[in-house]
């Protein structure tokens, strides 16, 4: 688990003057599940296709075991794709799909060829499927069928590029599971590009989050939601109410006017923060016993839950309840030290976190889909 | 409104086909005379396979005709390859002057090869050896490769790239990828570039009537000098065969295309997307 197997050092990737990465530094373990996330233009996918081999960085190197592997073409390496949309070959049919890759091997017999074929469509459940023609399965079969065509190489790392991006809610819930178990089953590394966060905070070992061109925050799922490095990846991963906030001392930070103990130290006295309280860890009180009260504005039922719009002195948060509380509602709160986390100042302070134009739709617009962006391709 | 475009349709099928229909007519005309229909008769079509000569220039003629589409179809595959893989900038400078031969007048074309080749004959000495199939051929393979190029171009552009990514992907070099994967996606273009440049090659006069040579004649280059006199009618019947034949070649140009078309929009839309 713990041996190195890629590297990239200082990767730029430049197309005229725009900058896709910015010197990326990282390193991936043997048979780890990393995931790239980040939304759409963050660099992941030029990421991948520099680990694939498709596309060279314009200054940076990258190794694979050791290797330098800059000018190896992608046919020498042993790493296999799923590519966005599957890129199945439509004048195959399933079989010779996933047999592709061997019979370019020309070493493989037609029974080794079929043993093979057959232990592939079975780790995909997809036995019985053999002579269908790929154009007419579900995207969810396509899907399984790309996967078992990029297995059967053996390879030692498989990339897999929004691979569940095509797919309904449903399909893509029972897909992460598979894939998390064929990771296990196989051993080997995935490497899984996504700008979802709930599939990337639920399959991987690593996550690392990227932004314009540069990796913002590295660590396993837990790290990257409890522990945000800054303002952006506390918004893009979950929900976050993100204010000004004022390091007093170690584990004292003020703000709203009002001094909080929290379990962050090593600021410099009176250093400005960002204090990032997720919308789940606020306690709801009667307004006399809490340390801030506020006013309900909007309330949508969630299902599981309320999402309801709190404004505090102007500052709208959003807090997340099993009780139902009416707007006008006037409430208290209580934060714990351990539900107020403190972030460094960054770029992205006071872009993100106030929830002052919340609407029900809020999900959908913090949640691009890449769809515009597909049909721009097909032009 | 309606009747007036009715009309419209019916006089341009009329404008576009009543000459055929004439010269088929005269094909199965027993008279001589055009301007009289004499009875039915297959005399025509049997002195027409009398005639060795006219056989033999039809030879010629398909001859040329399949060579340089063959040769044209590759080379125009290939640039159309190139073209699809340069910068956007440089790719459409590039059309611009690979569609010239297009839009140039074919007598500019001719004349300019023309020169061309005895230009070259004089350099090797042998000016007047020069005329013949070998550059008969070239000059057919000229003005056929912008059509080639132009039906390739769109499918390589249909084409998800990311097809030929994975057959790299998947172990092939990339001159394995053309072969196994690429070639299919793009070969509805081929096709129809080569039954273009086939049907271009095979009736083209203006071109060819500068750079034949009396060793390698074609029909309509021959038939252009037997216009001088009145044509004879075993001359109707080679063409009213000719028209059908190509009427049979571009049936089937239209349904390869057609079902090209279905097979895109199943892939858009995936069957049971679920």
């Amino acid at each position: 688990m713990s041996k190195e197997l890629i590297r990239l050092t200082d990767c730029v990737m430049q197309f005229d003057d725009d900058i896709v990465l910015d010197h990326l530094n990282l390193y991936i373990n043997d048979q780890e599940f990393l995931t790239l996330l980040g939304p759409s233009g963050c660099g992941k996918t030029t990421t991948l296709r520099i680990i694939g081999g498709f596309q060279k960085p314009t200054s940076g190197t990258i190794y694979f075991d050791g290797q330098e592997m800059n000018d190896v073409p992608p046919h020498m390496r042993k790493i296999n794709t799923v590519f966005q949309r599957y890129a199945l070959f439509p004048h195959l049919d399933v079989y010779e799909n996933i047999a592709f890759g061997l019979r370019l091997k020309k070493t493989f017999s037609e029974e080794e060829i079929a043993k093979e074929v057959t232990e592939m469509l079975e780790l995909v459940s997809l036995r019985g499927f053999e002579s269908r023609k790929v154009n007419s399965l579900s995207g969810g079969q396509q899907q399984r069928v790309a996967i078992a065509r990029a297995l059967i190489n053996r390879p030692q790392v498989l990339l897999l590029d929004e691979p569940l991006g095509a797919l309904d809610l449903r399909l893509r819930k029972d897909m992460q599971n598979e894939l998390k178990r064929i990771q296990q089953q196989l051993g080997i590394t995935f490497i899984y590009v996504t700008h979802d966060q709930e599939e990337a905070l639920a399959m991987s070992d690593t996550v690392v989050v990227m932004d314009q061109g540069r990796i913002q925050q590295i660590g396993t799922p837990e790290d990257i939601y409890n522990e945000p490095k800054n303002a952006f990846v506390a918004d893009f991963i979950g929900e976050s109410n993100i204010l000004d906030g004022t390091m007093i001392e170690d584990y004292a930070v003020e703000f709203f006017g009002r001094r909080f103990k929290c379990v962050d130290k090593g600021f410099a006295p009176r250093e400005s923060v960002d204090v990032v309280i997720r919308p789940e860890d606020i306690d709801i009180v009667d307004p006399s016993e809490g340390h801030l009260s506020g006013t309900v504005t909007s309330v949508t039922f969630k299902g599981v839950h309320y999402d309801i719009i709190v404004d505090f002195k102007g500052f709208k948060w959003l807090i997340q309840t099993t009780d139902f509380y009416p707007v006008d509602a006037i409430i208290g709160i209580r934060l714990n030290p351990e539900d107020i986390h403190i972030m460094k100042k960054s770029a992205y302070s006071g872009a993100f976190g106030d929830y002052s134009s919340y609407s029900a739709e809020y999900d959908e617009i913090s949640d691009p889909e890449e769809p515009s962006e597909d049909d721009a391709d097909e032009e | 409104m309606r009747r007036t475009l009715k009309l419209c349709t019916i006089l341009t099928f009329a404008f576009l086909y009543i000459p055929i229909l004439v010269l088929v007519v005269a094909s199965f005309n027993a008279g001589h005379d055009i301007a009289q229909f004499q009875g039915f008769t297959l005399y025509n079509y049997g002195e027409l396979f009398e005639d060795k000569f006219l056989l033999l220039l039809l030879r010629n003629s398909f001859i040329m005709a399949i060579v340089s589409a063959v040769l044209a179809t590759a080379i125009g595959t290939l640039a159309a390859i190139g073209i699809q893989a340069m910068a956007p900038r440089v790719r459409s400078a590039v059309m611009s002057v690979t569609n010239i031969p297009l839009t140039n007048p074919d007598i500019v074309t001719g004349v300019s090869l023309a020169l061309l080749f005895s230009f070259v004959g004089l350099l090797l000495k042998r000016q007047d050896a020069m005329l013949g199939f070998a550059t008969l051929l070239i000059a057919h393979v000229t003005f056929n490769l912008p059509y080639v190029i132009l039906s390739v171009l769109p499918k390589l552009r249909q084409m998800d790239p990311s097809l030929r990514d994975a057959a790299l992907d998947l172990g092939c070099r990339p001159y394995q990828a053309f072969f196994k994967v690429t070639i299919f996606e793009i070969l509805p273009g081929i096709i129809s570039g080569f039954i273009m440049a086939f049907t271009m090659s095979l009736d083209d006069f203006v071109i060819s009537y500068f750079v034949y040579g009396p060793k390698f004649i074609t029909l309509p280059v021959e038939i252009y000098t037997q216009t001088k006199k009145p044509l004879h009618p075993k001359i109707y019947a080679l063409f009213t065969l000719m028209f059908f034949a190509m009427l049979l070649l571009m049936i089937i140009m239209n349904l390869l295309q057609s079902r090209d078309e279905k097979r895109r929009r199943n892939r858009i839309f995936p069957l049971g997307a679920r």
